[in-house]
């Protein structure tokens, strides 16, 4: 069922859709609201009046985002989530909500940005508790039970996903690098009702890969263009895990489930991996990486970057430094989201792919 | 380099550069070393021009086809070439070839037809980092091909002409439709040829060498690919980074070479 179908599906057994643009929002709140975050990362299609309202150093997630409203295809939502995520994602919500007028709810979303203090916690909490009364103004009351109940859920579905990333980890997990990403990617737009089952029956059925070929670790803000994963399948490289903000680094690293559904919320934020977006420490980002290259043994990083992406690029150049000191080997790629692959693209991975397979005959 | 050895048992090996604008073909002796090659224009059609140097390169080393155990093809074209044994790209191989000529590079710049890249090389001419310019043409032969066709010089002939000039003109783009454009300005105001083409040069190092920071240059620096052929831009370069640069005879056939090289370990491997 292509997502389309499903969201219509999901629409007709009474569920409301809503629009969400990256990245880190409450989903629970929304389940629990009987509504389906619908997230807008890189909706396959052509830039054609997104262009009129950015300026063209503005990256193609947020080119695409305003595109979809533009050319209708989010006619079926029945509302918008803005995250506070970086400057251009808050001007595209400008753009919608005073001036393109949707005739849809827009909703708001602010999280702290690091370096946490006390405060922050509490300002998350308000942000919490305000995104709930701004819903139950249109939506009615939300049943604290039921959203208790999701966040549970929500702990049991991260826990899934630590497991399929540990397997992984560990050269445990058969499936492709493009189908690991295909199924982790329907989160983005899947009930967890319907997530949950498939990511289950996914994991036994994956179990038991050999391991083989050298590993990377992919950076950046989502997979795509999707080719990539393809060609390193072609070149017998694995992908051991991510920093990808769209994947793992909205994935809590722990889950402790306190007595208050709030406070659980508050938990699991604060839970999650260093991230651009939150403008996390360099020094955080860079010690979370060269974990992840010790725990894997992975012989590179791909810095799989959408171009203009401001909050990335600013730390990438400390990030691949560090890398290489740790002494695994560094690919920076800057991409426009579904452009496909170019020849130089394919040449750039090729060779990554051949000095990191000559480093290790070595 | 033409190959003066017509003993016709000997193993040999090939290697295939595909580029955008000429392709190279190298044949190796597996005890003598380079028997010959050749360089044609690669043209509409990589296959064609893959063949084509082939068999001008066996014509010239007096190998016949049936010697060659081996081909490697490299180049943006090198998955044109279905008799190929392997296709490896010419990052890998630009840093063999040039290992292979001058054992003590440890970066190689190569400034091609539509590209240009700078790439770290260690022991044994394995590379440990590359940076490759992005996605469009500036500042490559093409930029220089088309900077020609527009001052009507020789493309042989800028490099000399610009160690001549007594000046420099700045060129503030290195967007080939951008400089196309300025120098046409310029010589609308009659400035010498000389003091533009050494412009475009500066240009094209200074493209360059934001690549070379990147990589950091740790060292000898040797030259590679077409542009190598001009001496204003090695001038230029050697001048920026404060020593010499090695430059083979024939630095179009470093690609070849290295694709060659690969051919005879490949093989060597096996036996």
């Amino acid at each position: 069922m292509s997502r389309r179908e499903y969201l219509k599906n999901q629409k007709q057994k009474g569920r409301r859709l809503i629009g969400v643009f990256p990245a880190h929002y409450p989903r629970e709140i929304l389940w629990a609201f009987n509504s389906l975050p619908a997230e807008i990362w890189d909706p396959p299609l052509d830039i054609e009046g997104a262009n009129a309202h950015l300026q063209p150093y503005i990256c193609s997630v947020v080119k695409l985002g305003l595109e979809l409203i533009l050319q209708g295809k989010g006619d079926m939502l029945d509302g918008f989530l803005f995250p506070h995520t970086c400057d251009s994602i808050q001007n595209m919500a400008s753009i919608v909500y005073d001036y393109l007028g949707v005739g849809k709810p827009c909703y708001f979303f602010y999280h702290p940005k690091a370096p946490y203090r006390p405060s922050s916690r509490r300002y998350y909490l308000e942000q919490l508790k305000s995104l709930v009364s701004r819903l139950e103004r249109d939506l009615g009351p939300m049943d604290e039970n039921e959203l208790r109940r999701r966040v549970e859920q929500g702990h049991h579905l991260a826990s899934i996903l630590r497991e399929i990333y540990d397997a992984r980890r560990r050269g445990g997990l058969s499936a492709s690098n493009a189908d690991f990403y295909r199924m982790i990617r329907q989160g983005e737009y899947l009930h967890p009702d319907d997530f949950i089952p498939l990511l289950e029956d996914f994991l036994k059925a994956s179990r038991g890969g050999d391991g083989k070929g050298p590993g990377v670790i992919l950076s950046g803000v989502l997979p795509n263009p999707p080719e990539i994963l393809n060609l390193l399948d072609e070149l017998g490289v694995r992908v051991v895990d991510d920093d990808l903000l769209c994947c793992g680094r909205r994935i809590p690293m722990h889950t402790t489930m306190a007595q208050d559904p709030f406070e659980a919320l508050v938990d699991s934020y604060f839970a999650m991996p260093p991230c651009t977006t939150k403008d996390s420490p360099l020094k955080g980002r860079v010690d979370y990486l060269l974990e992840k290259i010790a725990a894997s043994k992975a012989k590179g990083v791909i810095f799989y970057l959408v171009k203009f992406c401001e909050p990335e690029w600013f730390d990438v150049p400390c990030m691949a430094e560090a890398v290489k000191e740790a002494g695994a080997a560094v690919l920076t790629v800057d991409v426009d989201l579904n452009q496909g692959l170019s020849g130089q693209l394919t040449t750039r991975i090729e060779a990554f792919v051949e000095m990191i397979g000559r480093q290790q005959e070595a | 380099m033409t190959a003066e050895d017509p003993i016709k048992n000997r193993d040999c090996v090939a290697g295939i550069d595909v580029g955008s604008l000429s392709t190279e073909a190298l044949i190796l002796d597996m005890e003598c070393g380079t028997a010959g090659y050749a360089i044609v224009q690669t043209g509409a059609n990589s296959t064609d021009a893959a063949v084509s140097a082939l068999e001008k390169a066996l014509a010239a080393s007096g190998i016949e086809r049936d010697q060659i155990r081996r081909i490697v093809a490299t180049g943006y074209g090198r998955v044109s070439i279905p008799f190929s044994d392997k296709r490896v790209t010419e990052i890998s191989c630009h840093a063999m070839g040039a290992f292979h000529l001058f054992p003590d590079t440890g970066i190689v710049i190569d400034i091609g037809g539509q590209d240009s890249k700078v790439i770290r090389v260690g022991e044994g001419g394995r590379v440990l980092d590359f940076a490759m310019n992005d996605k469009c043409a500036a500042g490559t032969g093409r930029f220089l091909e088309v900077m020609a066709d527009k001052l009507q010089v020789a493309l042989d002939d800028m490099g000399p002409l610009s160690l001549k000039a007594g000046g420099e003109i700045g060129i503030s783009s290195v967007c080939t439709v951008f400089a196309e454009s300025e120098v046409v300005s310029l010589v609308a105001r009659n400035h010498p040829k000389e003091e533009i083409i050494r412009g475009l040069h500066r240009a094209i190092v200074n493209r360059v060498w934001s690549m070379v920071k990147g990589i950091g240059v740790r060292g000898a620096v040797t030259m590679s690919g077409g542009v190598a052929k001009n001496s204003g831009v090695v001038s230029l370069m050697e001048e920026k980074l404060g020593q010499p640069i090695h430059v083979y005879s024939e630095p179009q056939i470093i690609g070849a070479l290295g694709a060659a090289l690969v051919a005879r370990r490949d093989l060597q491997d096996v036996q």
